[in-house]
């Protein structure tokens, strides 16, 4: 047997375990679950490695419609998302097993977590368009259920808000898929483009068109301006752990979708210059600012750290829509930045609220007293994330600037870095507050210390390493990057 | 000649028996020879299929004594036969998971008299498929509306009353439609048999004569048939009569009645008038312009609609519409797409019935929204059914749904002048769909406060269990393997014209 059905493997097994958990009826006791979940995990993780160290490898499941396969393909974008992803749901995983310990229906909680990751990777392997299409829509379908956890009003409103917005993004792309598949030589992820230009001769306009469309759609999964609205219900209601996944993770498959289609379907010399590259550059700057304004204005901390999300993933959108190799290095680079910190903001504070029960910033202060590891590890991401040398946020804000820079389209190119700027001025503005009032509370009362249990901590822990260690040896990743970019561009 | 080649008429013919037969027995058996006689038809049915699938062409077989130009004949073709299986397959899944509904629903000394009718709409619909002639096309057209008519009835509330007479009012206008233009197509060529009306309208287009009677008969038979199919805007009938009758005669009336007739609407335009004159015609930018009307018009009517049945009803107005832009849009492709409609409606909206109903069981018999709040958790298998079947008529991907609602966009693609149309409907009624059914699904799980209701468990009523996994299968199957299906469907067109 080929070595080729490994991707097969890595992508079903998730997602088979994750049914076995939710159908196997009655599992009370807790460990059990909990070394299945490990023993998925490790299983699944070893076939991500075994992938990802691998050579580039192809695998045709069936012929799903005429002509279109659906096909999975390994090349260097997957490997550097499938590995981060990884990283990023066992960390979040294993910090579940202390998290969910207060909740009911775990079991259901982990089988979903199992499918959503499998699921993820599947889009991460995806090799055409129809068979990302496919997986983004099952992504939405599946992460419902991590959002509707809780199952009160609030959060099935916002799982349906959830659900609206992602279907009709996601309709929207499709749209532009009918067009592809009739102009198009073939539905293949191809470096720099499948449009034929023989039969697009006198479309042009039209398919800049599409390409906006398709743009749009995916774009509502990454939070941009202005169909952001979901973010900040949804990441809230759900679990820590699973705002962790939902906020680092998921919005990163509106990024991924949107770098297959520009850089791999359209190309990025068909949009350069169009009026397409400019609504998208302005609405993404707007997007940073905006983020950054209501997470500073926001005092519930979830919320706050959704906006959080809204802005940074429009600095990865920036950086992508410059279209020209620094900003692209920018953009991928702060798609991992993002990743550790995100993920390991959400379940920092994820434990204090879980300790203290206070959703708001001004009933944390104090906290640094009780739980001064976890508020270290808070600060050290909050740093990564303002972008403070030599932390990982620091590179790739300049990277992006750079790039911003370097690209010479007129307003844009200085425009651009003003902004960032600005919003790092913000993100410092609203993160902050949390370390300093935690660590030096106004008024005086007794602490007592009750750190989180050492499974919750040891995540977090690793995730900020990652995310300072990123930015203080960052050579390799940001070559591997810069490959990435001379393929695609 | 093959052995094989008499099942149609056997089927036909068995199933017509059967309903006769079904009159003397009681209620318990004439149920055990329905199950048999569908079951039956339906393995003969495919074995049919694969021997024209064999064989590649399609043939005639005559009755009676009478040869050609005069006589009766039958022919069947890769895609009639199956048709065929498929609708057996659909109306075996729609009984059985009735089936202990049935004895709430209708009065126990009434019980044959349902299996007889469903033996008649069997075999009329058998007939509708094979029919060769115009002639044998009309009788079965109104065997297939008393007995329609009396599956909505035998449930007998003030609703299907009133509900089966608009339904017979309208049928009936419908069916004299169809007479006046099998009529004037007897008058304009002096036959009813499909193939020699061909050659004699073929012969008068040609000669540019009667341009006029041609395109009003062409009008009738479409319009007529329109109607009874529930083509927007003479749907009026639908809801009601999908939302009261017994369960499975929903499910049966919705997926396979209606389908029927735009099945004999297909044929008599590749196999009597010629698609190339149809198209010319112009009457299908008529229906073209209904379908789109009705895609959106459905969909708002089951966004209003608080009585869970209804709505799903009124989705079915929307669902035609989608198979008349298939026929409406005029090339291969979207006909093609069209019939795949045609199953993959058939699939999910039977299933939606049949689930339905398991939630409004656990829901105290409440057909309102407000009631069926938890309804997904207290019967567990009717919840994932309606999922499925939600999702499938959304069109997410690995659904039926999604097959035919891409091969809808990408023939649309084809024809310059409908593209845009065609696209932005599309689009909406694919939103609208997301709000009625995606509203549905989460209410039925949304947790309710107190749990007076009861629970309905997996094993307490199997049968029903068992036909939603049914229909799920056939669901799934249609939508992760359609391509031989599609390849199945080109080919039969091929021998239909």
């Amino acid at each position: 047997m080929s070595k080729n059905i490994l991707i097969l493997f890595s992508i079903v097994f998730p997602i088979i375990s994750g049914f076995v958990l939710l159908c196997y009826p009655k599992v009370k006791d807790r460990k059990k679950i909990q070394i299945y979940m490990l023993g998925v995990f490790g299983i699944t993780g070893g076939f991500v490695s075994n992938i990802i160290t691998g050579r580039a490898m192809t695998y045709t499941l069936y012929e799903f419609m005429e002509s279109i396969p659906i096909y999975f393909k390994i090349d260097n974008m997957g490997r550097l998302f499938a590995s981060l992803v990884t990283i990023a749901f066992i960390l979040s995983g294993l910090y579940s097993f202390g998290y969910m310990e207060h909740e009911r229906n775990e079991k259901r909680y982990f089988g979903f977590y199992l499918i959503v990751y499998g699921v993820f990777l599947g889009l991460i392997f995806s090799g055409n368009i129809v068979t990302l299409y496919i997986f983004y829509e099952l992504l939405t379908l599946t992460s419902f259920f991590l959002v509707i956890y809780a199952q009160t009003r609030e959060a099935v409103m916002a799982a349906m808000k959830y659900m609206f917005y992602s279907l009709c993004g996601a309709y929207m792309a499709l749209f532009g898929i009918y067009f592809l598949y009739q102009y198009g030589t073939t539905l293949e992820f191809t470096p720099g483009g499948v449009l034929d230009p023989s039969l697009l001769q006198g479309k042009e306009e039209f398919f800049l068109f599409i390409a906006f469309f398709m743009l749009i759609g995916f774009s509502v999964k990454a939070g941009m301006f202005p169909m952001h609205g979901w973010l900040s219900s949804a990441h809230p209601v759900a679990p820590a752990p699973a705002s962790g996944i939902l906020s680092g993770i998921i919005v990163k498959a509106g990024v991924f979708a949107i770098i297959r289609i520009v850089f791999e379907i359209f190309g990025a010399d068909f949009l350069k210059g169009s009026w397409v590259q400019q609504v998208w550059m302005t609405l993404s700057l707007i997007t940073i600012f905006m983020g950054s304004m209501l997470a500073y204005k926001e005092s519930i901390v979830k919320k706050r750290f959704a906006y959080s999300t809204v802005s940074q993933i429009s600095y990865i959108l920036f950086g992508l829509s410059l279209l020209e190799p620094k900003g692209f290095v920018g953009a991928l680079f702060h798609t991992c930045v993002h990743i550790f910190v995100k993920t390991g903001l959400f379940l920092a504070i994820g434990g204090m609220i879980f300790k203290t029960g206070n959703i708001k910033v001004e009933h944390l202060d104090g906290i640094g007293k009780k739980m001064p590891f976890t508020l270290w590890c808070y600060t050290l991401l909050s740093l990564s994330l303002i972008g403070i040398p030599p932390a990982g946020g620091f590179l790739s804000k300049w990277f992006l600037a750079i790039g911003s820079l370097e690209s010479g389209i007129s307003v844009f190119s200085w425009i651009g870095p003003i902004i960032l700027v600005v919003s790092a001025l913000l993100t410092a503005g609203y993160v902050l507050p949390i370390t300093m009032n935690g660590f030096f509370p106004k008024a005086d009362w007794t602490y007592k210390r009750d750190e989180l249990r050492k499974v919750m901590v040891i995540p977090i822990l690793i995730l900020t390493v990652l995310a300072i260690g990123i930015g203080m040896f960052p050579n390799r990743l940001v070559t591997y990057i810069g490959n990435i970019a001379e393929q695609l561009l | 000649m093959d052995f094989v080649q008499n099942i149609p008429f056997f089927s036909i013919i068995l199933s017509m028996f059967s309903g006769i037969v079904s009159s003397v027995l009681s209620g318990k058996n004439a149920k055990r020879l329905n199950t048999f006689v569908v079951f039956f038809v339906g393995v003969m049915s495919f074995v049919l299929f694969l021997y024209l699938m064999q064989k590649g062409e399609s043939y005639i077989y005559r009755m009676g004594h009478f040869p050609a130009p005069w006589g009766n004949e039958i022919r069947a073709g890769v895609l009639e036969a199956f048709m065929a299986f498929f609708f057996c397959v659909i109306m075996l899944c729609s009984l059985i998971g009735g089936r202990k509904h049935l004895i709430k629903e209708i009065e126990e000394n009434k019980v044959n008299l349902y299996y007889i009718l469903v033996n008649l709409l069997l075999s009329s619909l058998l007939a509708l498929i094979y029919t060769n002639d115009l002639f044998t096309a009309y009788v079965f057209v109104e065997i297939n509306t008393i007995s329609a008519c009396g599956l909505i009835m035998i449930r007998q509330t003030g609703r299907t009353i009133e509900a089966a007479t608009r339904y017979m009012i309208m049928s009936l206008l419908g069916s004299g439609l169809l007479l006046i233009g099998i009529c004037l197509l007897y008058d304009l060529t002096g036959h009813l048999l499909m193939s020699y009306i061909q050659m004699e309208i073929a012969i008068i287009v040609e000669q540019g004569m009667y341009t006029v009677p041609i395109i009003l008969a062409i009008a009738f038979i479409s319009i007529g048939l329109a109607i009874k199919s529930a083509l927007y805007p003479f749907h009026s009938w639908l809801p009601d009569a999908y939302g009261y009758s017994t369960v499975s005669s929903s499910a049966i009336l919705s997926s396979l009645v209606s389908k029927g007739y735009i099945f004999l609407l297909i044929k008599i335009f590749y196999r009597i008038i010629g698609f190339a004159i149809i198209r010319d015609s112009k009457i299908i930018h008529i229906l073209f312009a209904f379908g789109i009307c009705g895609m959106i018009m459905g969909s708002l009517g089951a966004i209003k609609e608080n009585d869970i049945r209804r709505m799903i009803a009124f989705s079915s107005v929307a669902q035609i519409g989608y198979i008349y832009i298939g026929i409406g849009l005029g090339t291969k492709l979207a006909m093609t797409a069209g019939i795949f409609h045609i199953f993959s409606h058939a699939a999910s909206k039977a299933l939606l019935f049949i689930s339905a109903v398991g939630i409004t069981d656990a829901s105290n018999e409440s057909k309102k929204f407000a009631d069926l709040t938890g309804a997904g958790y207290r019967n567990m298998i009717a919840g994932v059914g309606f999922t499925i079947g939600s999702l499938s008529m959304v069109g997410v991907p690995l659904f039926s749904g999604f097959i035919s609602k891409f091969m809808f966009a990408q023939s649309s693609l084809q024809v310059p002048g409908k593209m845009l149309p065609a696209l932005i409907v599309l689009g909406i009624s694919t939103i609208l769909n997301t709000i009625y059914f995606m509203k549905t699904v989460i209410r039925i799980y949304t947790p309710a406060k107190e749990s007076t209701y009861e629970k309905i468990r997996f094993f307490t009523n199997l049968s029903y269990s068992v036909s939603i996994i049914c229909f799920g299968i056939v669901n799934v199957t249609l939508g992760l393997w359609s391509q031989p299906i599609v390849e199945m469907i080109q080919t039969g067109l091929d021998m239909l014209a």
